[in-house]
C-alpha cells in the first residue's frame, strides 16, 4: 500500500516538475523581454559611457554603427531573441567580449559567497531561533530576538562597512576586499578558489581564500540569518503546539527525540519555502556586499554593466541569474513536495 | 555569581583564542608582497591602447610601454622613444620623426617606425578614442627604421600633444598580428620598464623589465589593485595594506583626513599639476541664457571661494579660465569674479528683482558627490546674498543620462570637468568651444552642442585655423585670445581644477608625477630603513 502510494506521488510529482520545467522557456521570455525594453527605456546611452561627453557626432555614429544600436529597435530585439535561442548572449558592448565569458568569470565568486553565507546564515540563525524558543519569554530570547530583528534592520552597506572598519582597519587582521591575496596568482580550475586548494592540496591558498572569503560571508550570513531564526522559532513552536507532538509526549518518548523526528523535521518543510526567498533576496543583498567588499562577483558587474549601459552585459546576467534563481526554487519545489505528503499535484 | 565567573572567563578566552588566531594566521597575509603596492578606485577592463579611456589604465600603461614623447611638469615636451622633438615641414603637412635604437619590445623583436605605423594605424582603425586624431593623419611613410614621417590632411599644432597620447603607446606588430582589427584586453607587449606578469580586471602585477633601455625601475614589482568604494581604500591604506594610494575619485572629507596625516607627516603626499577643470556649462541658445549680461550676473554670484573652502576643504584651486595653467605662461585671461552687488545690479537693469527673482535651474551629477555639494552651496550662498534678485533649483540626474540629454539642450545651466584627451591647451578649448555649424552665436552642430552651451563664434573659429598654422608662444597667444571671447560671452564658468593625489606611506619614497598627471612607478622605492 506504501509502495503504491509512493509511487503515484513520484508521478505526480515529475509530472508537476515537468510542467514547472516547461514554464521555464517562458518565465525566461518574459524576464528577457522586460529587461530588454527597459533598458531601451531608461535614460543613459551606451555610446556615452564609451566614448564620454567630448566625442563628436561622426564618432558617436561610427561606434552606434559599429554596436548594431543603430538599427531599430524591433530588429535589435529579433536579433536578441534569435541569439538567445541559440545560447548567444553576445559581446559586451564596452569591451567586446563574449558575455558569457564575463559571466562564467565572475558566477563562481558569486556562487562561493553565496553558500558560504547562507551556510553562516544557518550556523547563527538556527540555534539563535532554537535557544530563544527553549528560553521563551527569558533573556536569551529577547536577545536572539534583537539579533533576529536587526539583521533584518541593519542596512547592508553600513553593516559591511562596519565589519570592514573593525577587522580590517581597527584591528588590521582581515583583508579589507578582494578574494585572493594580492602578491599571489590563484591557480584556477573551477573558478571557486576554496574548492580549487582543497583540490590542489595547497594550504596557503586556502588560507588565502579563506581570508578573503571569511568577512564577505560573515556579513552577508548575519543579515541573512534573522530570516532562519525567526521562521525556525515560529514553526518550531508551531510544530510543538500540535496534537502528534502532544502525543509523543503521553508515549513517552525523549525530548531529544521529539525534537529531532518530529518538531524539527516539519518545521523545516516552510524554512525550504524561505530559503527560495533568502537565495533570490541573496542576489540584492550582495549588490552591497560585492560593492563594499570589492569582491568580484556577478553582482558587481551587473552594477558596473548598469552604470556603462552595457546592454547585452545586463541582460545576459539578468537571464542566467533568473535561471539560477528558477532553478532553485524548482528544486526546493520538488523537495518539498518529496518531503511533505499533504502536498498533492 | 559563581555561574556567571565562569561564563565571563569562557567568553574571554574564547575572544583570545580568537584573536591570537587570526593575527597568527593572517598577518602575513593581508599584505606580504616584497613589490609595492599601489590602489586606485575602480577596476581596469582592458590595457589595449587602442581600447584605454580612464586615467587608470592610462597610469599602468605608462609604467608597461613607452610614447614616443612625454610631457613634464613645466609642460615640456620631453622625447622618451623619438631620438628629437619632431620636426614639421615648411607647409606644416609633414611631421619628422627620428626614433631611438636598439629598443626591443617585451617580447624581444625590435622597436621601429614600421611598429610605430602599426600602432598608429591599429589605433586609427579600431581606438575607442580614435577621433581624438580627427583625420588629421593622411598616411604614413617609414623611409627608413629610425625614421617616421606623418603626413597630414590639414596643419596641425596639436599634433605635438597627441604624440604624447598614451593611446599611441607602441605595440609589437609581432604579437598584435591577429588583433589588427580586435582588442586585446588582457594582455600587453610594450617597451615599458615593467613586464605584465598578472592581469585581473581587479589586480594587476607588473616585474620590472631587466633589459630596459633606459634608466630601470628602481623597485622590485609593482601591484596594482582596484578597489571599489572611498572608505574601501582609505581603510586599506590607513591599515597599511597598500603602500600608495592613487585616486582623484576618492571623497574630499577622507582627502582632508589624509591630507590632516601628511601634514603630521605620518604618511606622503604629493600631487599633479592640475589638469581636470569643473565647470558650469550655460544653455545659451533659449532664453533668457542667450542673453550675456544675465550670463554674466550669474557669473558674479559664484562664490568660488565659499565652494573651494566648503566643498574641497580648500584642497582644490578656484579656476577662472578653462585652459589649466601648466598649458599657459600666465593667467592672464580671467573670468567675472565674485560680486554679489554687482549681480543684483545688472539682474535689476535687466528687469529683475522686487518680486520678479530669476531663477536658474542647475542639474548636477547625482553619482559625483562634490557637484550636488557645489550645486547646494552655490543655491545657499545666492539665497543668503541674492534673494530678492536670484534663486537656483538645483537637480540630481546620473551622469550616464546628462551626456546623452546635453546635446538635446535639456539642461539651462548643469555641472560638468573636463580633462583634455591630450596635453595641450587647444584639447580643453575646442572639445568646449568649436562648432562647425553656426547661426550667429548659435551653434547647430558641433562640439559645443555635445558640452551643452551651443555657443559659437565666428571669430573663434577663425582663431581655431589660425592657431593650427602656428607654434610655440604665436600659437599660445592665439588660443588664449579665444579663452578670452570666452571669458566676455561666459557660455562655460569655471568652477576649480583638480590635480591627481598620491598618498604613500612613510616608508615608501614620495610619488612623482609627469605633466600629464600620470604617477612614475618606476620612482617608488622602499626605504630601507
Amino acid at each position: 500500500m506504501n509502495w503504491q502510494r509512493m509511487k503515484s506521488n513520484i508521478k505526480n510529482v515529475f509530472n508537476y516538475t515537468l510542467i514547472k520545467i516547461s514554464l521555464i522557456p517562458l518565465n525566461l521570455w518574459i524576464i528577457s523581454s522586460l529587461i530588454f525594453i527597459l533598458l531601451r527605456i531608461a535614460p543613459g546611452d551606451p555610446i556615452d559611457a564609451i566614448l564620454g561627453s567630448g566625442a563628436d557626432q561622426e564618432a558617436r555614429e561610427l561606434m552606434r554603427n559599429k554596436l548594431g544600436l543603430n538599427q531599430s529597435i524591433h530588429v535589435q530585439y529579433i536579433n536578441y531573441l534569435k541569439n538567445l535561442i541559440n545560447l548567444n548572449l553576445g559581446e559586451s558592448l564596452s569591451n567586446q567580449e563574449p558575455v558569457i565569458q564575463i559571466i562564467r568569470d565572475a558566477l563562481p565568486a558569486t556562487i562561493e559567497l553565496g553558500l558560504f553565507s547562507i551556510l553562516i546564515a544557518i550556523f547563527i540563525g538556527f540555534p539563535l531561533g532554537y535557544m530563544g524558543l527553549r528560553n521563551k519569554n527569558k533573556k536569551f530570547d529577547y536577545i536572539s530576538r534583537i539579533i533576529g530583528i536587526s539583521s533584518y534592520a541593519i542596512p547592508p552597506f553600513w553593516g559591511a562597512m562596519m565589519i570592514q572598519l573593525i577587522f580590517s582597519v581597527i584591528f588590521r587582521i582581515m583583508p579589507i576586499g578582494g578574494r585572493f591575496p594580492i602578491a599571489e596568482n590563484p591557480q584556477s580550475i573551477t573558478g571557486f578558489f576554496i574548492l580549487d586548494s582543497i583540490l590542489k592540496n595547497d594550504f596557503n591558498a586556502f588560507q588565502g581564500a579563506f581570508y578573503h572569503l571569511a568577512l564577505p560571508s560573515l556579513t552577508l550570513g548575519f543579515l541573512l540569518s534573522g530570516i532562519f531564526s525567526r521562521s525556525l522559532r515560529l514553526n518550531l513552536e508551531k510544530a510543538y503546539n500540535s496534537d502528534y507532538v502532544d502525543a509523543a509526549i503521553c508515549r513517552g518518548i525523549s525530548e531529544k527525540n521529539i525534537l529531532l523526528n518530529y518538531a524539527f523535521p516539519n518545521a523545516l518543510i516552510p524554512i525550504f519555502t524561505i530559503t527560495g526567498f533568502a537565495i533570490a533576496s541573496l542576489a540584492g543583498g550582495a549588490l552591497l556586499i560585492e560593492v563594499t567588499f570589492s569582491w568580484p562577483g556577478l553582482a558587481l558587474k551587473l552594477q558596473e554593466a548598469i552604470l556603462q549601459r552595457d546592454y547585452n552585459l545586463v541582460q545576459g546576467i539578468v537571464i542566467v541569474s533568473s535561471l539560477i534563481i528558477i532553478s532553485i526554487n524548482l528544486l526546493i519545489d520538488i523537495m518539498i513536495a518529496f518531503l511533505d505528503p499533504r502536498i498533492k499535484y | 555569581m559563581h555561574k556567571l565567573k565562569y561564563f565571563r572567563r569562557k567568553i574571554s578566552i574564547t575572544f583570545s583564542v580568537i584573536t591570537i588566531f587570526s593575527q597568527y594566521s593572517c598577518s602575513n597575509k593581508i599584505n606580504p608582497s616584497q613589490n609595492i603596492t599601489i590602489a586606485s578606485s575602480g577596476k581596469i577592463e582592458s590595457i589595449d591602447p587602442a581600447r584605454v579611456s580612464t586615467l587608470k589604465s592610462y597610469q599602468l600603461l605608462n609604467a608597461l610601454g613607452d610614447t614616443l614623447y612625454e610631457l613634464n611638469n613645466k609642460g615640456e615636451l620631453i622625447p622618451k622613444l623619438a631620438e628629437s622633438k619632431p620636426i614639421f615641414s615648411e607647409d606644416k603637412l609633414k611631421v619628422s620623426i627620428k626614433l631611438k635604437k636598439n629598443i626591443l619590445f617585451h617580447d624581444g623583436t625590435p622597436f621601429d617606425s614600421s611598429s610605430m605605423k602599426f600602432t598608429i594605424e591599429r589605433f586609427q582603425n579600431i581606438g575607442t578614442l580614435n577621433y581624438i586624431l580627427n583625420k588629421k593623419i593622411k598616411s604614413i611613410e617609414t623611409p627608413t627604421k629610425e625614421l617616421l614621417i606623418i603626413n597630414l590632411t590639414n596643419p596641425s599644432s596639436s599634433i605635438e600633444g597627441l604624440l604624447t597620447s598614451i593611446n599611441l603607446t607602441p605595440i609589437s606588430p609581432e604579437f598584435y598580428k591577429d588583433h589588427f582589427d580586435k582588442f586585446l584586453n588582457n594582455n600587453f607587449m610594450g617597451t615599458g620598464k615593467y613586464k605584465l606578469k598578472r592581469f585581473s580586471n581587479e589586480i594587476q602585477s607588473l616585474s620590472p623589465n631587466q633589459s630596459y633601455w633606459g634608466n630601470k625601475a628602481k623597485n622590485n614589482g609593482i601591484n596594482f589593485i582596484g578597489y571599489n568604494n572611498s572608505s574601501a581604500l582609505y581603510g586599506a591604506f590607513i591599515s597599511k595594506q597598500v603602500d600608495v594610494l592613487l585616486s582623484n575619485s576618492i571623497e574630499d572629507t577622507l582627502r582632508y583626513r589624509l591630507n590632516l596625516l601628511s601634514k603630521k607627516k605620518d604618511i606622503q603626499e604629493n600631487q599633479s599639476a592640475p589638469i581636470e577643470i569643473s565647470f558650469i556649462s550655460l544653455r545659451t541658445n533659449k532664453t533668457p541664457l542667450n542673453n550675456t549680461d544675465i550670463r554674466l550676473a550669474i557669473a558674479k554670484s559664484l562664490n568660488r571661494e565659499l565652494i573651494r573652502n566648503k566643498v574641497s576643504f580648500s584642497l582644490r584651486n578656484s579656476a577662472t579660465s578653462l585652459i589649466p595653467l601648466i598649458f599657459k605662461t600666465n593667467n592672464s585671461v580671467s573670468w567675472p569674479d565674485f560680486d554679489p552687488k554687482e549681480s543684483m545690479k545688472i539682474f535689476r537693469e535687466q528687469g529683475y528683482c522686487d518680486g520678479n527673482i530669476f531663477n536658474l535651474p542647475l542639474t548636477y551629477r547625482s553619482n559625483v558627490p562634490t557637484d550636488k555639494l557645489i550645486a547646494f552651496y552655490w543655491q545657499q550662498s545666492v539665497k543668503a546674498e541674492m534673494k530678492d534678485c536670484f534663486s537656483i533649483s538645483i537637480n540630481g540626474v546620473e551622469s550616464t543620462t546628462i551626456y546623452k540629454n546635453l546635446s538635446k539642450g535639456i539642461y539651462p545651466s548643469v555641472i560638468l570637468d573636463w580633462t583634455g584627451a591630450y596635453s595641450d591647451p587647444e584639447a580643453y578649448l575646442s572639445p568646449l568651444l568649436s562648432c562647425d555649424k553656426f547661426i550667429g552665436n548659435k551653434c547647430l552642430k558641433g562640439e559645443s552642442v555635445f558640452s551643452g552651451s551651443f555657443w559659437a563664434s565666428e571669430k573663434v573659429e577663425r582663431l581655431f585655423k589660425e592657431s593650427e598654422n602656428l607654434e610655440g608662444v604665436e600659437r599660445l597667444n592665439k588660443l588664449l585670445e579665444i579663452e578670452k571671447i570666452a571669458s566676455k560671452s561666459l557660455p562655460y564658468l569655471p568652477i576649480w581644477t583638480s590635480s591627481q593625489k598620491a598618498w604613500a606611506q612613510k616608508y615608501i619614497s614620495k610619488p612623482i608625477f609627469n605633466g600629464a598627471g600620470i604617477i612614475k612607478m618606476s620612482e617608488l622605492a622602499k626605504n630601507e630603513k
